[in-house]
């Protein structure tokens, strides 16, 4: 006969009470797994959407650009760095920009905003927000000097069509202020008016010129990576091979300093909740094992007169927090799969509230209005080790009463 | 000296005190007793005259307020906790009034628990727990739980506990009081035979004058005092 066999024995001994037990915990797994699956999803998606809105998840930039974007800071042989992180594993794509302040002027009004000059040709819809959210007209091929995208709100603020002119000024690499007129060639509607009204796209080869750059310089190279959790890893590694003092590399956390922040509140209340639940839950269990032992102190008393000695008593009593443990986690996959699935494939829909809110945005980054659910290797890790660990914890206070037993005192006869 | 008179419990001027409120209570005084090999001894006397304490103390479930008690020469002031399961585990057999089996393993499972606590193999274990649920008159109901079997099943279950580990002693605590007449004397058969084929001894406390009758040596107690110490 052995202790587990025992201990498993002895958890149904009450099924009624080991099932709500296997229950309360599949519980834990069920609300872990929605809370840190919409978790896990809705920062991927947000420090993705963010990524492509301009900065990717590793800059790679002049230093001190970071701190103050002036155009007079600027990379040299931008195609060189761009082929090397290139041919980085893990890197999905890596792109070339200038950025910029500018003002935009229509024959009726001026706005000021910001602009992103691209390469059309190494720019895709996969990996720039702003070509994605294009709704009216097309990219400016590379040909097109003259071109210009700009958001819906500009162009309604400017009161500007698909075709018409609009003029911009800056300033150059001396500080000079300098005019360019483009025409539009598309209009873009991220749903953010922040972006919509202030943010326009230029061909890069007509920036430098108006900016007096030469051909290889631009302000950054942004590299958008396969798995937004390997950035930090990235930018070392990307930082490695430029070997530049010159140059900075940094990552999301570092250019995006807001979203950081926002994810990192968020994620710290998401755990707070949980283990308050586990907490609440954990309270459940001991209620359970204790109440078990209680029971059975007679039991345990006749155990140690014949021999078990305490330390073997205390492993049984854990042992039983352990089945239940393998229990509730068999329990709790049951559960919360059918929900898992429904939440990744189908997911739950807020456009209406979001709607009524009036945007899809938070720190400054589009929302999917529709909450899936993704769960990352170490999250699932995680989770069912922090539910069996409870468990297990739960019980280290009933196996103790169970050592203090006393067989005298349980056995008023022998 | 022979087996058959080799010491196996030694109590020497046992005094077991125990404090109830603010009064004192000797529940043992001054007691000495030796129990060797073989014995068939009962220890006899009104309620209160201190059998169970010294049975308790001879268990090592209890310790005296002063003087020594041996068990094969060891004495068990001495023996650390770990040291005092082993001893209860490997040298002493319990057989209790209410047959105290664990409820949710087997006949089989329960007279194999305590060979499972000493570390013997699993084949060895099922030879020898065979064997005795043979002995003991319980063949083919070795799957059978507590609840499934008749009481006098189970107190032979508590004897099979009991003695698979060929212990020094085997303490019985009114071991026929929860049965009727005919399963009492069809229990005292099976100790009794034990006892004379086996030389497994056996020292009961008991109120039942059939134990009282069968046994070799009757020890009268009263006020924690020994009152008689005969030999039948």
């Amino acid at each position: 006969m052995q202790l587990n066999r025992l201990a498993w024995k002895n958890l149904w001994r009450n099924k009624r009470r080991t099932l709500i037990t296997g229950f309360s915990i599949s519980l834990g797994v069920f609300l872990s797994v929605t809370f840190t699956g919409t978790g896990d999803y809705t920062y991927t998606n947000m420090i993705d959407a963010s990524a492509t809105m301009g900065l990717g998840h590793v800059t790679v930039e002049a230093k001190g650009f970071n701190d103050s974007p002036t155009l007079d800071k600027r990379l040299k042989n931008t195609a060189k760095l761009r082929s090397e992180i290139m041919q980085l594993d893990n890197v999905s794509n890596a792109t070339v920009r200038i950025m910029g302040q500018a003002m935009f002027a229509s024959a009726s009004k001026s706005v000021g905003g910001s602009f992103l000059a691209i390469n059309p040709t190494t720019e895709s819809a996969e990996f720039n927000l702003l070509i994605r959210a294009i709704t009216e007209g097309e990219i400016f091929s590379t040909n097109d000097h003259r071109g210009i995208i700009i958001g819906s709100v500009m162009a309604e603020k400017l009161k500007l069509k698909l075709g018409k002119k609009i003029v911009y000024t800056t300033t150059d690499v001396n500080g000079d202020i300098v005019g360019e007129v483009a025409r539009i060639r598309a209009i873009f509607k991220t749903g953010l008016d922040e972006v919509d009204g202030a943010m326009v796209l230029l061909p890069i080869d007509q920036v430098r010129k108006t900016l007096g750059y030469t051909h290889d310089e631009a302000s950054m190279i942004t590299v958008i990576i396969a798995d937004q959790r390997r950035a930090e890893e990235m930018s070392v590694q990307i930082a490695a091979i430029i070997n530049n003092d010159e140059i900075e590399t940094l990552s999301w956390q570092q250019t995006q300093r807001d979203l950081m922040g926002l994810i990192t509140v968020d994620k710290t209340t998401n755990y707070l909740s949980q283990i308050l639940i586990g907490l609440v839950i954990a309270a459940g269990i001991l209620n359970t094992l204790l109440m078990g032992v209680m029971e059975r102190t007679r039991e345990f008393g006749i155990m140690m007169a014949i021999g078990m000695p305490p330390s073997v008593l205390f492993r049984l009593v854990i042992l039983e927090s352990f089945w239940l443990a393998i229990l509730g986690l068999i329990m709790g996959v049951i559960i919360t799969s059918p929900w898992y699935y429904y939440l990744y494939y189908i997911g739950l829909d807020f456009t209406e509230m979001f709607d009524e809110m009036g945007g899809y945005s938070a720190g400054g980054v589009l929302l999917d209005p529709v909450i899936h659910v993704r769960l990352f290797k170490e999250s699932i890790i995680a989770i069912l080790s922090g539910v069996f660990s409870l468990t297990l914890i739960s019980g280290l206070y009933p196996a103790w009463k169970a050592v203090k037993t006393n067989p005298v005192d349980t056995l008023k006869t022998i | 000296m022979s087996q058959q008179h080799r010491a196996i419990v030694e109590l020497h001027n046992i005094t077991r005190t125990y404090i109830q409120g603010e009064i004192e209570v000797n529940a043992v005084s001054n007691l000495n007793l030796t129990i060797s090999a073989g014995e068939f001894t009962t220890l006899c006397g009104p309620s209160g005259s201190g059998k169970t304490t010294v049975l308790n103390m001879i268990g090592a479930l209890d310790e005296p307020t002063s003087g020594v008690v041996t068990i094969e020469g060891r004495n068990l002031t001495e023996l650390n906790r770990s040291e005092i399961s082993a001893l209860r585990r490997d040298r002493i057999g319990f057989v209790f009034q209410s047959y105290n089996l664990i409820p949710v393993l087997t006949a089989y499972e329960n007279a194999e628990f305590v060979l499972a606590l000493q570390g013997v193999k699993p084949a060895e274990r099922r030879e020898q727990v065979m064997a005795i649920l043979k002995e003991v008159g319980l063949e083919g109901l070795e799957h059978r739980r507590p609840d499934e079997i008749s009481g006098g099943q189970q107190q032979r279950v508590a004897i099979a506990r009991a003695i698979v580990t060929h212990p020094a002693i085997v303490l019985a605590d009114e071991p026929t009081a929860n049965v009727d007449s005919a399963t009492a004397e069809a229990l005292l058969d099976l100790m009794q035979e034990l006892n004379q084929n086996d030389g497994v001894t056996f020292l009961f406390s008991t109120h039942d004058q059939r134990v009282i009758d069968r046994a070799k040596r009757v020890i009268h107690l009263r006020d924690g005092k020994l009152e008689s110490d005969i030999l039948q």
